[in-house]
């Protein structure tokens, strides 16, 4: 599946470096910038359910442009994943929120409104964790393993955590973007169950033993332009 | 990518098996080894588990029930001079979450131990270091012969 995003990714740098060959910038044209309300949707988990149907989720996403290069920026989701370990098996089941801001590194030629951005959000989830089944690891000399069926619920759970975010965004048709972007995610704080772990948490993806994590973003957006401004 | 989110391994303790150390009867300070010992557990069908010339044995526990029944065979090679005695370890056992990879292990609380007596006995007495077997740093039993 990476494979893909890797095509659409050097597609889209294709598009960004064509655009990059001409420098004429006429003197009697006024280039205007658009400023407004972007928002969108998550391709990757809708896409992912097909490959994968442990994983359900939908994120809404969003930025609004306050100045030439920086964007406030939040996204909005829902995530149903199981997780299959050797010896245990839970589901996570939770919403979250995420906000910062973006900032585009790319100048644009003319009236192009393409961006490669690196932000920063904070992430903020409240889930469940159902402990599935689990099974007790003893001496394998007696072999007595055993896979037990729990059901447990731990409920009010949350965690908070920062992301770094790089990506690219083009814009395919007037004011449709279609994006892609990855994260790097650092747990700050968790509030754990008893005699359990969370070890995935929506929105944040699986917990890694250093407490980090990472992310894909596959979005399609749109531009609700509010006002025009110069460049 | 779903490739790389299974790439721990358990490492971790997981169930301590019960260590058990012998001492001298005779002087209950001295550690003394035994000599062909071999460990049957009851209601297992694995081979006994066999030690010899050492003063310190580990013996896995059972996470299902309350209670393991061990019959230790000390001089098991020779037939003249071969003893058994029958130990009974009775606990409640509790699980305790380890992590991703090692899923759960049990804790024995509560430990006790019974020797049936057969008139014969080549244990002469058992001593408990602690009744919580939580880890396998230190010895949780003594017997004495």
């Amino acid at each position: 599946m990476l494979k893909y995003f890797i095509n659409t990714a050097f597609l889209l740098s294709c598009f960004v470096s064509i655009s990059q060959e001409n420098n004429l910038q006429p003197n009697d044209t006024i280039i205007k910038n658009k400023y407004g309300l972007r928002v969108g949707i998550d391709l990757f988990n809708p896409v992912n359910t097909f490959f994968n149907e442990d994983r359900k989720g939908l994120e809404l996403v969003g930025d609004y442009r306050v100045s030439k290069k920086f964007y406030v920026a939040a996204e909005l989701g829902y995530m149903d994943n199981t997780s299959d370990e050797d010896y245990i098996n839970f589901t996570t089941n939770g919403s979250y929120i995420k906000a910062g801001f973006d900032y585009n590194a790319y100048s644009n030629w003319l009236d192009r409104e393409d961006a490669i951005y690196i932000g920063m959000r904070y992430g903020f989830s409240t889930f469940s964790q159902t402990l599935n089944s689990f099974t007790i690891n003893n001496n394998p000399f007696l072999d007595d393993l055993a896979n037990t069926e729990s059901g447990q619920k731990f409920d009010n759970l949350n965690a908070h955590w920062v992301e770094f975010v790089l990506g690219i965004k083009a814009e395919l048709f007037n004011n449709l973007f279609l994006g892609f972007s990855f994260s790097g995610k650092k747990m700050i704080t968790t509030k754990e169950p008893d005699n359990f772990k969370n070890l995935f948490v929506p929105g944040f993806n699986r917990v890694f033993l250093n407490n980090s994590g990472f992310g894909f973003n596959y979005t399609l957006s749109y531009l609700i332009p509010l006002y025009k401004k110069e460049k | 990518m779903t490739s790389c989110e299974r790439d721990d391994i358990c490492i971790d303790e997981i169930t301590p098996n019960l260590i058990i150390r012998f001492y001298d009867f005779e002087d209950q300070t001295k550690t003394k080894s035994i000599s062909q010992l071999s460990v049957k557990i009851n209601g297992i069908e694995n081979d006994s588990l066999f030690f010899s010339g050492t003063d310190s044995i580990f013996v896995p526990l059972k996470i299902t029930g309350d209670n393991t029944q061990f019959v230790f065979t000390v001089n098991s090679n020779d037939v003249a001079l071969l003893n058994r005695d029958t130990l009974s370890v009775n606990y409640s056992a509790e699980a305790v979450f380890v992590g991703r990879s090692c899923g759960y292990k049990s804790i024995f609380n509560n430990t006790t131990y019974d020797l049936t007596d057969d008139g014969n006995m080549w244990i002469q007495k058992i001593e408990t270091i602690t009744e919580q077997i939580e880890n396998e740093t230190t010895a949780h039993v003594k017997i004495f012969h």
